[in-house]
């Protein structure tokens, strides 16, 4: 997939606790993002942060460690992006999604694997 | 009853487990919602929630102690020992999560908060315990 120049970055803070259907929302934000032909998503953690809920989160006190800041980040062209906006609106309950102008510089893949 | 020592072993074996159980499960609760509670009030910079539960747990156990070994000897005694003492106080107070966040601190820069805390709970602590044993004595 060629794709360069002009896109759109989507960010996603969530909590590493948050769940879609089962299994961590991050995970089924990527898992969903892959099934349906997106250039690709990376999942960043967060060591400390504070919510809607003004409540803090933070890896130096255990007793504050659950539920750590998680991003998701997916970038793609225009328009693909406009396909995931829909799909995040439905799977992200709780949490923040932004969106930003982005140029790619570089995406490639490099070899490719061999035929399984 | 009498006829089988293999038996009884095992019966006062599963005894204890549920006492010590029973107390753990308290004491370990009591630990995540009182702690919780005191972090959540007194911000992040330092572990005070954790600080608290084990200058109160200190303070829990020598009286304790103090009331059931020099004051008190009831029946009960051996089963509330391990109920109060091994199980509560035991779960409720904890080693680990004091190491961890002085570890915490240090990585994060804040050493004299780090050498703060390691102190100040050692010494809090024992002056908490040897009150409690005080109090345990005069009640």
């Amino acid at each position: 997939m060629k794709m360069e120049g002009d896109a759109k970055r989507v960010r996603v803070y969530i909590g590493e606790s948050d769940q879609w259907q089962g299994k961590p929302l991050f995970t089924a934000i990527v898992e969903r993002c892959r099934r349906e032909g997106f250039a690709g998503a990376t999942v960043l953690r967060g060591i400390e942060g504070f919510g809607a809920h003004s409540r803090i989160h933070t890896a130096r006190i255990l007793r504050l460690s659950e539920d750590l800041p998680v991003v998701v980040e997916i970038v793609d062209r225009p328009d693909r992006i406009e396909q995931l906006l829909p799909m995040l609106d439905e799977m992200v309950q709780e949490g923040l999604v932004t969106i930003e102008d982005v140029h790619v510089l570089k995406y490639v893949a490099g070899a490719s694997p061999p035929a399984s | 009853m009498g006829g089988d020592p293999q038996g009884s072993v095992v019966w006062d074996a599963l005894h204890k487990v549920g006492w010590v159980g029973l107390g753990g499960f308290l004491g370990a609760n009591a630990r995540y919602w009182l702690g919780g509670w005191v972090q959540h009030r007194w911000g992040t910079t330092f572990p005070w929630g954790t600080f608290v539960i084990n200058i109160t747990g200190s303070f829990l156990l020598g009286l304790f102690m103090a009331l059931v070994t020099e004051r008190y000897a009831l029946p009960q005694t051996p089963t509330l020992r391990l109920v109060v003492a091994i199980g509560f106080v035991g779960a409720y107070t904890t080693f680990s999560t004091f190491e961890f966040e002085t570890l915490s601190l240090v990585t994060t820069g804040s050493l004299l908060r780090a050498f703060g805390n390691a102190f100040g709970s050692l010494l809090a602590g024992f002056a908490a315990v040897w009150l409690g044993v005080v109090l345990g004595r005069v009640l």
